[in-house]
Formats: structure tokens, sequence, C-alpha cells
């Protein structure tokens, strides 16, 4: 039966017994009609992973909604609700397998500027351009150094690589929510020293953009 | 690394394809990104816990043809922002398309 209402599962969940076990049972076959759509397109539904993965996801999510039963503030359908947490606990799982062979990005910083923004622009600028795409670099990057820390650097570059957010915060020894605070923290100051300077990021990007056109 | 060898690997790890605009095209599309952020960035943000207690409330109301953008304008703005929740949203939307 996963035709209750949302008092009847939060009831049911909370009886204990053979009611709970139905409901858990229930429960179970709806996330599982679930998660085929957190699986597609990013693990092979027939391959031995994925049926791990389906076990493991539906016993971690079973855990949790009786763990947070309390939390649910009836805001939406309760299937819905675990359904969420399904999710999220098929995505982090899926990322963590997905980026676990590619190293975050690491660097080290030193202040050693040089002549070397002239290799950045692309040949197809004319002369004029390629000094703008250069200076506005230099100007960029020297901001992105004095107003981040390393921390936040090494961050907003794995995003920029395309790391998840999970996957970075991670390997960063931190987790997801911390790390989103951080790079909110280094977007602002950024953005602020740019208008301190005078730029908006679209005017910056209108440097590059309208190179070759 | 030096401050060169940060920016290329910011914005130009690999110097192969170029974009229509000049600028080798990860570079460009990395420059892209970055100030597409910079431009999104609010003074007040929701965190991705805080978005995630919201994310099943969003999901029903916009499965439901309403207005999320505007009824839910933070969540919106976390999930333009953020790549992990919005693929969360997704997956969370398409639950609800397929299995109503």
């Amino acid at each position: 039966m996963d035709k209750r209402t949302n008092e009847e599962w939060l009831a049911d969940l909370r009886a204990g017994g053979d009611r709970q076990a139905q409901a858990l049972e229930d429960l179970r076959a709806i996330i599982l009609r679930g998660l085929p759509y957190a699986i597609a397109g990013r693990l092979d539904p027939n391959s031995p992973e994925s049926e791990a993965l389906v076990e493991e996801v539906v016993q971690e999510t079973l855990m949790n909604v009786l763990k947070y039963l309390d939390t649910f503030e009836g805001r939406s359908q309760f299937t819905t609700w675990a359904h969420k947490i399904a999710v999220r606990a098929a995505l982090t799982e899926l990322r963590r397998v997905r980026w676990r062979e590619v190293p975050l990005p690491e660097m080290e910083m030193d202040e050693d500027t040089d002549s070397s923004y002239r290799e950045m622009p692309d040949n197809q600028a004319s002369p004029e351009e390629q000094v703008s795409q250069a200076e506005m670099m230099k100007r960029v990057n020297h901001i992105l150094m004095e107003e981040l820390t390393e921390k936040q650097r090494k961050a907003l570059m794995a995003i920029m690589e395309g790391f998840p957010l999970e996957e970075a915060a991670r390997r960063m020894g931190t987790n997801r929510n911390a790390l989103y605070k951080m790079l909110h923290d280094a977007r602002l100051r950024l953005k602020k020293r740019l208008e301190k300077e005078g730029l908006t990021p679209q005017e910056v990007l209108s440097v590059f953009e309208k190179v070759g056109k | 690394m030096k401050i060169k060898q940060f920016f290329q690997r910011f914005f130009n790890p690999n110097k192969q394809k170029t974009s229509p605009g000049g600028m080798p095209e990860k570079q460009s599309a990395k420059m892209q990104k970055m100030l597409a952020m910079l431009s999104n960035t609010r003074e007040v943000e929701l965190t991705c816990d805080q978005v995630f207690a919201l994310l099943d409330q969003f999901t029903e109301l916009a499965a439901q043809g309403e207005n999320v953008a505007q009824l839910m304008p933070l969540v919106q703005q976390h999930l333009d922002m953020c790549e992990d929740c919005r693929e969360e949203y997704r997956v969370l939307e398409s639950i609800l398309h397929g299995t109503a």
C-alpha cells in the first residue's frame, strides 16, 4: 500500500512491530521505483555495481527516513521527501565512484608574475585585443591571488574543473555545505573587489567575448 | 606552481580547441563560468543544507506548474549556482514525472 496520507506514513513508521515493518517494505518498493532515475546515464543499470548501489542506497534511505522522521514538516508528499533522501544518497555514491580516480587539482602559489600573459591570448585576436585580454587576465588573476585564501582558490579551481562540490569537499576534509559557504564568501569577495576596481563580471567577460568578432 | 601556471590551469589546462571568440574553448568556458557565477552571486544565499530541506516542496510546486522562481527565489538562485543541488533537483523532478 503506497496511498497513505502523510499522517498515515508517519503513524505507521512510528508504530513499531509489524505495522512499521509493512510501512518500511512499502516505502522500499517506492524508493526502488525512483532509483532508476538517479542511475540513468550514470551507471549501467544491469551491472553488478548498480545492483549493489541500489541495495546500499535503499538501506541508507530507510535508515535516514526513520532517523529524520521528526524533521518532516509535511510541506510535500511524504514519498517525495523520501525520494529526496534516496536521490541524495545515490548521487553522493555515484559521484564518489565516478571521480575516485581523478585527483583534485593541486597547486602552490607564488607572486612570481612575469610576462607570460602574452602567451594567453589567442592568435586570432588583433594586437590591441591581445593586449586587452592579457591585461584583464593579469588583473583578474591578481585579484584572485589577493582576495582569496589558498583553500578558496583550490575549491574554486576544482569547481571550474567540473568537480562536484560534494566530492571536492570530501577530498578537502570538509562537507558540501561548508564548502558552499566558503565559495560563496570567495565569490562575494571577488565580486566586491571587481566593483571596487570599477568592473562588473559582464565587463570583464566582454573583453574576451568581443575578440575575433 | 607559478602564477602563470595557475592561471593556465585555471582557465586553460589544455591548449586545444579554439572558440569562435578567439580564446581557447576550455579557457573561455571556464572564464565565462566563473564570471557568470560572480554575476549571479548574492549577498545572502541559501546553503546546500537549507536547499535540501526545501527541495521536495520546491520540486512538487514546479511539477504542479507553479512559478517556483517567484515563489522560492532563493532556492532557485542556489540551484542556478550549485551543480550538485541542481542535479539532485533534476533527478527528483524526473522521479515525480515518471512515477506520478
